[in-house]
């Protein structure tokens, strides 16, 4: 390690970045915790630069780390390999929308005739009516899916529960 | 034209994206909170809370959102009480309500208030005034859904009872009889749960509508600081 001290601080420090873009703001916009607002602002600024901003530090290691395994130790070379890990994970799940595993998104939106529908007479929906169009979402459909893009008698509309 | 992807969570209210700008919205607001079009807000379309029967007695060629067939083990018919026993992450101890307490809540004049979802089923129709424009609070014949008015007909302030509720109605009338009607005090006009004089003087007005939304307690109060509590 005592070689090249600059290389390994600088591949450490791309390192410890490119997993804190990615790891900060997931972390602050975690489901059942508080959001500060100025915590929040910090996490989305964070989550937008995150794409590139991950992609150049795994460039950044990705060329240190060649530079620095030969003459590593073995300590070094656990020290890199685990480093390799955070920060290519952060890069691939910086580009990554999580929330839409947990909720999937509807790509594209099917509708039934409100006659062949099958819906109990009891199931609560949101009602949108625009011109002669009328639709219905039923709420148990969007409490999971949470937003849906539709477009009715010509007018782009996002649909939230 | 946008399109709207979920992007996170902001104190159990959600936050979303649009693949254009990358911008990131509140859901309760529609306000755009940072990116590229922060300031803006989104224009709020109307949209009722209805039960499927009370909406297909309303409409005609009405089109329902197909479940996806993938997710369906996903869905919840029973939402609302499985939601109601999840922690909260913000709270106001000291207002009269609790946290998952269900209100609906409104804004008019730049005033809001909270109408608590137990008190409207009980005491519907419910007649109040918020910012000085007087409204009325229905929930409709299937007690499930709602819908807020304006309680004006032709300029004149006008009250509105459940036909055969009315003070002039006969008490021996049984009141479960007749379908779901309002009447109101100026022309005794029969109303509908969509705000329309069906029968008598006002036959063919409507009632202009006011926007309003089932919340929990704390994320209503928590987006209105200022907001009243409905009491009888």
């Amino acid at each position: 390690m005592s070689r090249s001290p600059l290389s390994w601080i600088l591949f450490l420090i791309s390192a410890l970045v490119g997993f804190a873009l990615f790891f900060i703001p997931a972390f602050i916009i975690r489901p059942f915790r508080y959001q500060n607002p100025l915590a929040l602002t910090w996490a989305m600024a964070l989550r937008v630069r995150a794409p590139w901003g991950t992609l150049l530090c795994f460039v950044v290691c990705v060329a240190l780390a060649l530079l620095l395994w030969r003459s590593a130790t073995k300590w070094g070379k656990t020290l890199v390999t685990l480093a390799m890990f955070l920060v290519t994970g952060a890069a691939v799940m910086s580009r990554l929308n999580y929330f839409e595993w947990m909720f999937h998104p509807v790509d594209t939106p099917r509708f039934d005739a409100e006659s062949d529908s099958k819906l109990d007479k009891n199931e609560m929906i949101l009602a949108v009516r625009i011109g002669q169009e009328a639709r219905a979402y039923p709420i148990s459909q969007m409490a999971y899916h949470h937003v849906l893009n539709d477009v009715v008698s010509g007018v782009p509309i996002a649909v939230t529960y | 034209m946008l399109h709207f992807y979920l992007a996170g969570i902001n104190n159990q209210n959600f936050l979303m994206r649009d693949k254009e700008t990358g911008t990131w919205w509140q859901q309760i607001t529609g306000k755009a909170i940072y990116g590229p079009m922060r300031g803006s807000v989104l224009e709020l379309e109307p949209s009722d809370e209805l039960s499927f029967g009370e909406w297909k007695q309303e409409v005609t060629d009405g089109k329902v959102l197909a479940q996806v067939p993938k997710y369906v083990k996903e869905y919840d018919s029973n939402w609302e009480p499985d939601v109601a026993k999840l922690p909260v992450v913000v709270s106001f101890p000291g207002t009269e309500l609790k946290s998952r307490d269900v209100v609906v809540g409104l804004v008019i004049n730049g005033s809001s208030r909270a109408y608590p979802w137990e008190s409207i089923v009980k005491q519907t129709p419910v007649m109040d005034r918020v910012g000085g424009t007087p409204l009325l609070v229905a929930v409709g014949p299937d007690n499930k859904s709602f819908r807020v008015f304006i309680s004006r007909v032709d300029g004149k302030d006008t009250e509105f009872f459940l036909k055969g509720d009315e003070p002039s109605a006969s008490k021996n009338e049984p009141k479960s009889s007749s379908p779901w009607t309002l009447v109101d005090s100026g022309t005794a006009s029969e109303w509908n749960f969509q705000g329309c004089a069906v029968a008598g003087p006002s036959q063919g007005k409507c009632l202009e509508r006011v926007p309003a939304l089932k919340d929990y307690w704390f994320d209503w109060r928590n987006y209105h600081p200022e907001t009243t509590i409905y009491k009888h």
